[in-house]
């Protein structure tokens, strides 16, 4: 294909693949809300939308209930007023919202969803992804992380309201402490698949996933992601109980949304990269035979870190400001690190063949 | 819960001769010959003090004589003897017993009275309530300000001649609200619209906001920056108004923070939004017609609200409470108890940012408890239950279907204590809890007691002091339970004094059961049910239960053949528990402000009244 067709092939793609993941996104609130509810003995919401069946007794069963809540989440979120407070930073104050969106939908750009799918993908690449091939990506999944806190930080800092301040001023030091745990977890597969292409380390798992391979990495990307998003328990910046919103206080209507769009689209798409990183990616039975399932799986993935998400917020308690700082600069920096040389160390260990003999006597 | 330290009531006490009381109140006769004399009013037990000598009294009272909490602080309006009263009750926490009452009586035109701050820091608020709604100046207070009623009120307005206005003008029919007669406007149609008066050189249009500026002043009297000191770089603190709408503020009450940073300078809490004068519609109504509106105090627990007013009333009535009725109530009161805590725990485990979960499982089994109140008494909530000389009604036949023994054993016996459990076994050694509550908000116990803190507050904080041990009211004295104490004083510990509490109210409602069987069919009233009861003997009677929040106090005088109390006074938990908040949150964060005002269990409808 020449560079022109790749490029429109590009754009179709990206644009059919952002708005599968912005419709997703809105199932990812129903999603939430029904999973809160039933962890929390609620039934959640099942007013609007349900396709009636015929039950028992003449009643009508309700399947389904509550599926176009989002619908109505988003018709309402449309049509509510939206004022701008007087003595905000007005540019800033609009531009904030976008600026919190924007990154959050430019990550699934290097997401690789799935494998080579004949007729679909390019013949120079090997995987399925809006921008497939690129070697860079893995940095630039931490770059466009980092710069999504602006949009924290701008609003809280535009809103011109304490509360708001106060949410931004911790979002950015949040951001600052768990943004290098997490990209020194990040090399660690970076490393390990000698490539900074994710369908490259997708690829490399084919023998096993990353996960087996370095517990600890995992585990720690897990966490900062977690604080990257700022979820429960990390959710300082939006605290209800302290900050009643924290930077987004000032915010009604859709700008209001958009910065709730901006976290469960990063939900969705950290979600997709640890998966890539540590989880196989799209890897999974018969993939190779049927590339087809690779959306499959890594939507399953995708579902699981979701879940798993919601779960803890369901049922921990939050940090406090201190003690995050303390844990993310004094146990997850300095563990992240070790971590990090050991993973060095034995990489040129094994290029040296020092572990030649023992592999040898295991028959490999 | 093993790790519970339980103590057995009173086992270390040792046994008194004389009553302590009367000890004291003859040691300080002894020592302030003439100063001090007997009340001699009839049905008056205290001591008369004159105004000069009652930080002496006090100091005598708290260091030598042990009666070193003060529980209530109130005021009287003596209009015919043209005299302004303030009322002390003060208990001794190692001996227990009733109180020693002091009067302190001054001129009606210029009543100032020491402050007693200096002695108790608990006085502030009470002192400060007292000063707002009767109009007695405490000398040395340290930030004499109104509390319950707002900065641009006018007047007194428990003063017997305070007129409210519009509906108390001296001429009746109302005169026309707009004298020179055509003009109706909306507002105007306002039943409160000239309810104010504003002071003298406030004008109410434009910046509205200078009436606070006092409170302001004093939040903010130190530097309004801090140096870093490294790089000697000048940081503002800020000035942050948590509330009075807030999420986390359990209703309409508000904290001005001043911040440094994320930690806090200082804290004071504004109250009064939810502000209804209780106290006033409580002198107008009829003693009985009184007992729904106490309800509507603490609102978790309505059913103790009604038995502390109850108790207060028929210690002037004389009434005798039948066996069943003493039962029902201390069943009633415990389930309430149970109630309350476990709304208390979930809260508070929802302001430590665990997303309502725990609180919505404790729920469920708080619904039961409801499910049989509203059979027992008709409301869920608002209950009304309790008469004088009894309870309104006997026990329902069924409830939801099932009878209400089996309905009562299967709910103590089974699905209380496996969701206590369940909730303990979650929460208890939860690692994010612990951190986030241990260390935090601590009152040591000596603080503890010179604040009035009262209830979990004050056994979190090592002090055993149960009203239902040290001066048992109803049938507790037979029951067997222990009072759960824990020596850290801070947030964790309140948390595990409730879960305790659980445990024990359980067993307390355990030993209930058989004797409501054994007594089915026993009157539950003293005489006939009765609208209107006969007029009770003159005096005061302070009535006190150790309601789920902490002691609840009901200081009611009658006049001979009055239908109404001549002074209706609420000693209110909540509202007192409050005084020592500032204290401590200071050095704390802004998170740990919402963990340790959901540790002291406000309820506002108490708090403001």
């Amino acid at each position: 294909m020449t560079f022109g067709q790749i490029a429109l092939w590009g754009l179709v793609v990206g644009f059919v693949m952002s708005m599968v993941i912005i419709t997703g996104f809105a199932y990812t609130t129903l999603l939430e809300r029904k999973v809160l509810a039933r962890m929390q003995a609620r039934v959640g919401p099942n007013r609007a939308g349900y396709i009636p069946l015929p039950g028992r007794g003449g009643q009508e069963k309700k399947l389904l209930a509550g599926f176009l809540q989002p619908a109505a989440d988003a018709v309402k979120l449309f049509f509510k007023e939206d004022p701008t407070p007087g003595k905000a930073d007005k540019v800033v104050y609009n531009i904030a919202p976008m600026l919190a969106v924007i990154p959050a939908i430019l990550i699934l750009a290097v997401i690789p969803w799935a494998g080579k799918i004949p007729g679909l993908v390019p013949e120079q690449y090997s995987y399925f992804a809006i921008v497939p091939g690129l070697n860079v990506a893995v940095l630039f999944v931490l770059a466009v992380t980092s710069i999504s806190v602006y949009g924290v930080v701008l609003a809280g800092w535009a809103s011109n309201s304490k509360y708001a301040v106060l949410g931004g001023i911790r979002a950015s030091a949040q951001m600052i402490s768990y943004e290098l745990a997490m990209s020194l977890s990040v090399l660690v597969p970076v490393m390990i698949a000698n490539s900074m292409d994710l369908g490259v380390i997708v690829e490399a798992q084919r023998g096993g996933w990353i996960v087996f391979l370095q517990p600890v990495a995992a585990v720690i990307f897990c966490i900062a992601a977690l604080a990257e998003l700022q979820r429960a328990p990390f959710d300082l910046l939006e605290a209800e109980q302290e900050l009643s919103a924290g930077f987004n206080v000032e915010y009604a209507g859709m700008r209001f949304g958009m910065f709730f769009m901006a976290e469960y689209m990063k939900m969705v798409s950290l979600s997709a990269i640890a998966a890539t990183l540590f989880f196989g990616g799209y890897r999974g039975p018969f993939v190779d035979q049927v590339p087809v399932l690779g959306f499959v799986y890594l939507f399953v993935k995708i579902f699981i870190g979701l879940f798993l998400m919601i779960w803890i917020r369901a049922t921990f308690p939050r940090l406090r400001y201190d003690q995050l700082m303390l844990f993310g600069w004094k146990r997850l920096l300095p563990i992240s690190v070790i971590n990090f040389m050991i993973v060095a160390v034995f990489i040129v260990l094994a290029q040296e063949g020092v572990f030649a003999p023992i592999t040898r006597l295991f028959g490999f | 819960m093993s790790e519970a330290i339980l103590e057995a009531p009173g086992s270390g006490a040792p046994e008194t001769l004389a009553n302590p009381v009367e000890q004291a109140i003859s040691a300080l006769k002894e020592r302030f010959p003439e100063a001090v004399v007997d009340d001699p009013r009839d049905g008056y037990s205290g001591l008369v003090v004159p105004a000069d000598k009652l930080t002496e009294v006090a100091l005598a009272l708290r260091d030598d004589l042990g009666f070193d909490y003060l529980s209530s602080v109130t005021g009287v309006d003596l209009i015919e003897d043209g005299k302004l009263e303030a009322v002390y009750h003060t208990y001794s926490i190692d001996k227990g017993g009733s109180a020693v009452v002091l009067h302190v009586q001054v001129d009606r035109d210029n009543p100032v009275i020491p402050s007693l701050v200096p002695v108790w820091p608990g006085a502030d608020f009470q002192e400060r309530e007292a000063w707002d709604l009767l109009g007695i100046q405490f000398d040395g207070h340290p930030d004499l300000r109104r509390i319950l009623t707002w900065d641009g009120f006018h007047g007194h307005p428990l003063r017997k001649d305070w007129k409210e206005p519009f509906y108390e003008e001296d001429t009746k029919p109302f005169g026309s609200r707009w004298p020179a007669g055509g003009v109706l406007r909306a507002e105007e149609l306002n039943p409160y619209g000239q309810n104010v008066q504003y002071p003298a050189g406030w004008v109410p249009t434009g910046d509205e906001y200078d009436v606070e500026t006092e409170m302001y002043a004093i939040t903010g009297a130190d530097l309004a920056y801090s140096i870093d000191a490294s790089q000697q770089m000048k940081t503002d603190k800020i000035t942050v108004n948590l509330g009075p709408q807030h999420p986390s503020t359990h209703g309409v009450f508000r904290m001005v923070v001043q911040l440094d940073g994320e930690t806090v300078v200082d804290l004071k809490p504004v109250m009064g939004y939810l502000h209804r004068n209780h106290e006033k519609i409580g002198e107008r109504n009829t003693f009985l017609g009184n007992i729904p509106y106490t309800d509507r105090l603490d609102y978790l627990s309505p059913i103790s609200n009604n038995l502390g007013y109850v108790l207060a009333v028929e210690k002037l009535l004389g009434s005798v409470v039948p066996e069943r009725a003493e039962w029902i109530r201390i069943l009633t009161v415990e389930l309430t108890r149970i109630a309350n805590h476990l709304w208390a725990i979930g809260f508070l485990l929802n302001d430590l940012g665990a997303l309502q979960t725990p609180m919505l499982y404790f729920y469920i089994e708080r619904e039961l408890i409801l499910d049989f109140f509203e059979a027992l008494t008709g409301a869920r909530m608002m209950n009304n239950y309790m008469r004088f000389g009894g309870v309104a009604y006997d026990l329902p036949d069924e409830i939801r279907g099932q009878a209400t023994m089996e309905f009562l054993n299967e709910l103590v016996h089974e699905r209380l204590p496996r969701a206590i459990e369940q909730g303990d076994n979650l929460m208890t050694h939860n690692e994010i809890v612990r951190a986030r509550s241990i260390g935090v908000g601590v009152l040591t116990r000596k603080e503890s007691i010179a604040y009035s803190m009262a209830g979990p507050m004050l056994r979190a904080s090592g002090v055993n002091y149960d009203v239902r041990k040290a001066e048992p009211y109803s049938y507790y004295e037979q029951l067997d339970f222990d009072i759960p104490v824990y020596y850290n004083g801070d947030v964790y510990d309140r948390y595990k004094v409730r879960m305790d509490e659980l445990q024990q109210s359980l067993r307390i409602v355990r030993q209930v059961l058989p004797h409501l069987q054994a007594t089915e069919g026993a009157p539950i009233i003293d005489g006939k049910p009765s609208y209107a009861i006969r007029t009770p003997q003159p005096g005061e009677a302070y009535g006190r239960v150790e309601n789920p929040k902490g002691e609840l106090g009901f200081y009611v005088t009658a006049k001979r053949r009055s239908s109404s109390p001549e002074r209706y006074h609420v000693r209110a938990p909540s509202f007192i528990n409050l005084t020592s908040l500032g204290k401590m949150c200071q050095g704390h964060k802004v998170a740990d402000i919402v963990v340790i005002l959901g540790s002291i269990d406000i309820v506002l409808g108490e708090v403001d009244r």
